[in-house]
């Protein structure tokens, strides 16, 4: 059987999910025995541009029309698109702009040489194009890396956890962090599979993974509110990684 | 005319290019071309709480993350006169430490090393030469073992808060890190192995300007508060508070970075400036290092940041080691943060990421909420002084071949060890 050819890219975002993609310094010599890597400028000068390619990873939120552009092309290259991270699933931070006058923040920040600047409001990748799997994550656990091209050699589609950190948490036997700190903790609407990290290490969950399928956001807020926050800082707190409606 | 474009530049972090228009012989134009797109997030963490600025300013870059974490403490804690244990000021230096290991690593090894061997990456390099390509991955792995250890994750540490740490590290996972770090000893001597074996890289010489935070006892990417630039034997010292005389930013049409200059000349930050600011450190096995790399002070090849990299490798691998046994000797305590009382004001901080100064500066409502943030990177610094030395590499080149200058200017590029995603972060309008 041909290895299965690769692609992977990055649009605007911190380069994060790539990184976490080398830092599996104990597989990625094994890796790219098994798969064929024909374009990651990142980590190579020799890049096939044109060819068509079994699986994309795409990392990065569309922030440009030349982001769009660039996606739409991977997208006609690849038979499967796989959306990395959570600015690719969901906008991640850049996308604190929804409702924001970009335009202006450009100006305020570039002068009037900005306004020249290719700039388009945040979109996550399925916002401009089909996406098949999304992994998210900021960054990516490079487990579901692995356990992606693992399940994709063997032909199978890869599942993460639809259910929310605190599932882990609770798992794990942490002291809450909401109930019994009274921390603003977003845990309960955060997607899992980071292994309750943050509440692990007495720090309050920011919701870096993005919202779990099930999540309740009315009830976060209710309670965030019983704890004395403000609704306006517990809005920014749960908009910072993905456009959750915070009503 | 002739124009050379280096339209998509490999082997850097983020999206930037290079262009130098010839007419004739002479060097019309040069530009550094960056093309990432803007997040605009020092604007958009306008009216976040503290505690929520670190995290997201963290997400301007994966490389620098902890650089960008702790300066970002560092500016929030100055601005509410916050005073961190001695316990987390050395955690922290710690973590930098780790950073530095895996940047400098990954850099070297699976970026900069494949041109001077003709490889177009790692990955291919790995097929000839795996024990370099596997030295460098065993000791990025060990910056990132630091990082995950003290800062709970490799990429966008969770662990360092305002006030400290969520949870400091216990003493069995300090000498677990401690036996990574024996063999580390070892492996960045192997490291100026490797990089006394590559090829010269003699193709630009330049007089530059030097800027690097000026360490006040023991070097420190983490501590000082004043930035110390030299040029030509000349030392000039600049407060952080005063951190805008050093940046007279302009913005320009072809990148979405600033450019910076300090008294009009371009400066070079990084690894290279941080030796030539605080030369003491160059003793003991850094000496002999030093000498196996023919590396001299003051330089005048923008090339020879990757061996001071190098030479930082020694340097973060010993100074991660003392920290470690200071902590073990001391004792470590499961110390909360110090508690946080904001204020309305203003914090600056600057610090050494792995490419350079990196400068975060806030102003703080009563409350505690961000009313300006304004963040200015190390490549962004860097950025016309990369132009220069493009410049000069080119007009120092005897040949006239595109393929020839296109690769020294892309060695020279990556020398820098560019982080293009931080590039385009700065608020401040001039």
């Amino acid at each position: 059987m041909s290895k299965p050819t690769v692609g992977i890219f990055g649009l605007t975002g911190c380069a994060g999910d790539q990184l976490a993609i080398l830092n599996c310094e104990d597989q990625l010599l094994d890796l790219v025995a098994l798969i064929d890597i024909r374009e990651f400028l990142m980590a190579s000068s020799e890049n096939d541009t044109e060819c068509t390619l079994d699986v994309a990873l795409v990392e990065g939120a569309v922030v440009s029309e030349k982001d769009a552009a660039r996606l739409r092309v991977i997208r006609k290259r690849s038979k499967a698109l796989v959306a990395l991270g959570t600015c690719a699933v969901w906008g991640g931070v850049a996308a604190m702009d929804r409702g924001v006058d970009r335009k202006k923040l450009i100006e305020e920040v570039y002068g009037p040489t900005g306004l020249g600047y290719d700039s388009i409001p945040t979109q996550a990748l399925r916002e401009v194009v089909k996406v098949d799997l999304n992994i998210t994550g900021c960054p990516i656990e490079k487990e579901h890396f692995l356990a992606a091209i693992a399940n994709l050699l063997n032909g199978n589609a890869p599942a993460y956890p639809q259910y929310p950190v605190c599932t882990e948490c609770r798992m794990l036997e942490n002291n809450c962090m909401l109930v019994e700190r009274g921390e603003p903790c977003c845990g309960p609407i955060t997607a899992a599979g980071c292994e309750a990290r943050c509440p692990s290490l007495r720090v309050a969950c920011v919701g870096c993974r993005g919202p779990a399928t099930d999540f309740n956001v009315p009830a976060l807020v209710t309670m965030l509110a019983d704890k004395g926050f403000d609704r306006q800082r517990i809005a920014a707190r749960l908009r910072t990684f993905a456009p959750v409606e915070v009503a | 005319m002739s124009v050379v474009v280096i339209e998509h530049l490999a082997r850097v972090e983020g999206h930037g290019g290079i262009t130098v228009e010839l007419e004739g012989d002479t060097v019309a134009n040069v530009r550094f071309d960056v093309f990432e797109g803007a997040r605009l997030l020092e604007p958009l963490i306008r009216g976040k709480s503290y505690d929520e600025v670190a995290p997201t300013l963290s997400r301007i870059c994966s490389i620098c993350s902890v650089a960008h974490t702790l300066t970002s403490l560092k500016a929030t804690e100055d601005a509410f006169d916050v005073h961190v244990s001695p316990q987390t000021e050395l955690l922290r230096e710690l973590l930098f430490r780790g950073e530095s290991i895996e940047s400098h690593a990954l850099h070297l090894f699976l970026l900069a090393a494949p041109d001077y061997l003709d490889y177009p990456s790692a990955i291919a390099m790995a097929a000839d030469k795996p024990a370099a390509v596997l030295l460098g991955l065993r000791m990025k792995k060990l910056g990132n073992l630091i990082q995950e250890t003290i800062g709970g994750r490799a990429i966008h540490p969770v662990n360092a808060v305002p006030g400290g740490f969520g949870k400091p590290p216990t003493v069995d996972q300090l000498i677990e890190l401690r036996s990574g770090l024996t063999q580390g000893m070892a492996d960045s001597d192997a490291a100026i192995d490797v990089m006394a074996s590559l090829p010269a890289a003699d193709f630009c010489h330049s007089d530059t300007v030097y800027a690097a935070l000026r360490s006040p006892n023991l070097d420190s990417y983490y501590s000082g508060d004043e930035v110390m630039a030299v040029s030509d034997g000349n030392r000039a010292i600049v407060h952080a508070a005063d951190y805008r005389s050093l940046t007279n930013e302009q913005s320009l049409p072809h990148s979405h970075a600033k450019h910076s200059n300090f008294r009009g000349k371009p400066f070079m930050v990084g690894s290279l400036a941080r030796l030539t600011v605080n030369p003491r450190r160059l003793t003991g096995r850094l000496a002999v290092a030093m000498k196996r790399l023919k590396f001299q002070l003051p330089a005048d090849n923008p090339m020879d940041n990757n061996k001071a990299q190098a030479l930082e490798l020694i340097s973060d691998v010993e100074r991660a080691l003392e920290i470690i046994e200071q902590l073990l000797r001391a004792g470590v305590k499961d110390e909360r943060p110090v508690p946080i009382h904001p204020k309305a004001g203003t914090g600056t901080a600057i610090t050494e990421a792995p490419r350079g100064m990196l400068i975060h500066s806030y102003t703080y409502d009563a409350n505690g909420c961000i009313v300006a943030a304004d963040v200015i990177t190390p490549t962004a610094l860097n950025a016309a002084s990369m132009e220069l030395h493009f410049r000069r590499a080119v007009e120092q080149c005897a040949e006239r071949e595109e393929a020839v200058i296109s690769k020294r200017l892309q060695m020279i590029a990556r020398a820098y060890d560019p982080c293009i995603s931080c590039s385009v972060h700065i608020l401040r309008r001039r």
